[in-house]
């Protein structure tokens, strides 16, 4: 479809539940724009408007302000029959007194499509989603993967211009729930659809998306790649949201073109890259990923970018362990290390250490 | 994982919350108990098979009270009246019964609708003989003299709450999910309903109309004052056999139509049994 119009495009949409006299506000005033051909996730804690969006979306609630479009067409005031899209719900909503053809043949058949079209597009989907054994089983002998799947495929059927999944993997346990996301990914690949996707968990919004809006308290607080939203959130909720994060809270001392330098408490000084905006005495967060932390034996050399410090507490994770690190001054920072190829972990509670980080690992953020 | 561990866990918990054989006399408590419910219903089937003309007076077994009971006129009559009355009232009440649990259920929020669902199911709390009598003044006030059609408009009324109940119950337990993803999949609100809604509510309509047959056989009160000259049913024809004087007669009457309750409700056991291992995850 066409490259330069968006396949979805949200204006100052605003929704309230309840009366006039006293609403719940659900979403304050969302615009976003989700490209056709993506993989497009809403991101938030729940509560943040993401699913609401949504289901604004689907049809199943209506705006109380703004406007949605689908590429040309204005759609917030169709019907949810009126609209090309389909969703694929949180605890799947397969019709369970008919098989799973039955279901996946439901929308083309409402669409009025010919008898041997639909059994076409119904094997086709069947196989794409690996259901096909199983097409003439009732919803409720199968498992909760092989129901997604039926759902997905439900949902794929009469091709909708986009597809709307709202936490489709949270009822599934943590192995399926993986392997899930690579196959969901890849399908939406060989599919070509726009898929707009709701969840909570950071981890599948990072692992599946093109690009992301991580959404709090009815606002979109940023959109971007994984890599932007991971590496440069906007605020301090992003970078709390996404991720584990060390945060310095502290005042703006000096700034130059490259560094913005600022005291930590009473006496720790820090330099971070200054990403611009920032005056002399603001109060700030700085913004430290754990895995920028390298932790080395204090026998090694202390240069410029590295801090004496003290182990204070270990979470061993298997493949790493999660260091605190007590730095002086009041400061403790959590840093990562894997275990040593014997298996030890390479430093114990109370030893001593280099604690390493470069000035362009950290980030200013407004407090 | 967890559920398989915690599934026999949860069982034993409940069977220790409840130590029933702990209670010294409460197994003959709970026997004497089942016969001073059932022992008189046992009695008048006995007594069904009396060969002789005495109700209490065993004289052997002998099938003839049904034989007559069966080539009795007046029995017939009352009990065809007791059927069409039963039929044409389960029909119309379950209608109304539905769509006015869909609306409740499924409407959204309207002005009155707390104060709906409380007048529908109202009349089960009112005494019968109340409803009976305003419904006799209602009908002589405005001159309606359709004799079993005044029975029929009677039993509606009173059958409705007693089909909305169970209808209401199975809307309320189902998934409102499930018609949206209908409406998502380019159905209409018709069909919507025809190809989701209806068919998922069915046992719930069943039970509802099931229910309000046997209510309906059942009546007494009300077809009393209601019904005027040929338009007795069963259980008013009943009630006058026994003025005229106990025959076991009546103990046979009484036992086929017991049985007959019986099979419906066991029917609609079955049915609504089957429909739930099938519907319900």
């Amino acid at each position: 479809m066409n490259e330069s119009i968006p396949a979805i495009t949200a204006n100052n949409v605003v929704k309230h539940y309840g009366g006039s006299a006293s609403p719940v506000v659900a979403l304050k005033n969302i615009s976003l724009e989700i490209r056709d051909n993506e993989f497009f996730t809403l991101l938030g804690p729940s509560g943040c408007g993401k699913t609401t969006l949504l289901r604004l979306i689907a049809g199943f609630e209506q705006v109380t302000d703004g406007k949605i479009m689908l590429f040309d067409d204005e759609i917030a005031n169709l019907e949810p029959s009126q609209r090309p899209v389909n969703t694929v719900f949180q605890h799947y909503a397969l019709f369970p007194h008919m098989t799973v053809a039955q279901n996946v043949a439901f929308g083309l058949e409402r669409l009025k499509k010919p008898r041997s079209e639909i059994e076409t597009t119904v094997n086709e989907v069947l196989t794409l989603v690996k259901m096909k054994h199983l097409a003439d089983r009732s919803p409720n002998q199968l498992s909760g993967g092989q129901q997604q799947r039926v759902a997905l495929a439900r949902a794929l059927a009469p091709s909708p211009k986009v597809l709307l999944l709202d936490e489709p993997l949270s009822a599934l346990d943590l192995k399926l729930r993986q392997a899930m996301r690579e196959e969901l990914k890849q399908l939406q690949r060989e599919t070509g659809i726009t898929f707009v996707f709701v969840t909570h968990d950071q981890e599948e919004a990072l692992s599946m998306s093109d690009r992301i809006a991580v959404m709090s308290e009815g606002e979109v607080q940023q959109i971007g790649r994984p890599t932007d939203i991971y590496e440069h959130p906007v605020n301090r909720f992003v970078a709390d949201f996404i991720g584990d994060t060390n945060f310095l809270d502290g005042e703006i001392m000096s700034i130059d073109d490259d560094l913005v330098t600022c005291r930590v408490g009473t006496q720790s000084m820090f330099e971070a890259e200054n990403s611009g905006g920032h005056k002399v005495g603001d109060q700030v967060s700085l913004f430290l990923r754990p895995e920028k932390i390298t932790l080395s034996p204090q026998s090694e050399t202390i240069g410029t970018d590295t801090r004496p410090g003290k182990v204070a507490n270990i979470i061993y994770l298997g493949n790493q362990a999660a260091y605190t690190v007590d730095i002086g001054g009041g400061i403790e920072l959590i840093a990562q290390a894997r275990p040593r190829e014997d298996g030890n972990l390479p430093f114990a509670i109370g030893d001593s250490l280099a604690v390493g980080f470069s000035a362009r690992a950290l980030r200013v953020l407004a407090q | 994982m967890t559920v398989h561990i915690n599934k026999p866990a949860t069982g034993n918990k409940a069977k220790r919350i409840l130590p029933v054989g702990h209670y010294r006399g409460l197994g003959a408590w709970t026997v004497f108990f089942f016969i001073f419910l059932y022992l008189p219903i046992v009695v008048l089937i006995f007594y069904s098979f009396n060969a002789n003309r005495m109700v209490m007076n065993w004289g052997g077994f002998g099938i003839d009270w049904y034989i007559k009971a069966f080539q009795n006129d007046d029995i017939q009559k009352a009990v065809w009246n007791s059927l069409i009355v039963a039929t044409v009232a389960t029909v119309f009440a379950t209608a109304i019964a539905t769509i006015g649990a869909l609306v409740l259920a499924r409407g959204g929020n309207f002005r009155g609708k707390t104060v709906s669902l409380g007048l529908i199911t109202l009349p089960l709390m009112v005494p019968e003989i109340v409803t009976a009598v305003a419904v006799l003044i209602f009908f002589s006030a405005i001159g309606m003299n359709w004799g079993l059609g005044n029975v029929i408009i009677a039993h509606i009324t009173f059958c409705i709450p007693f089909a909305f109940m169970p209808i209401r119950a199975r809307l309320e337990g189902m998934d409102t999910s499930l018609e949206q993803a209908a409406r998502d999949l380019y159905a209409s609100e018709w069909e919507t309903f025809r190809f989701v809604t209806a068919p998922l509510l069915m046992p719930g309509i069943v039970a509802g109309s099931m229910l309000s047959f046997v209510i309906s056989m059942d009546d007494f009160i009300i077809t009393l004052m209601v019904g005027g000259a040929g338009s007795t049913t069963l259980p008013v024809y009943i009630y006058s056999m026994i003025r005229r004087g106990l025959t076991p007669e009546i103990n046979a009457v009484s036992t086929v139509l017991l049985f007959f309750s019986v099979a419906i409700v066991t029917a609609y056991w079955i049915v609504s049994n089957k429909s739930q291992t099938k519907t319900v995850h």
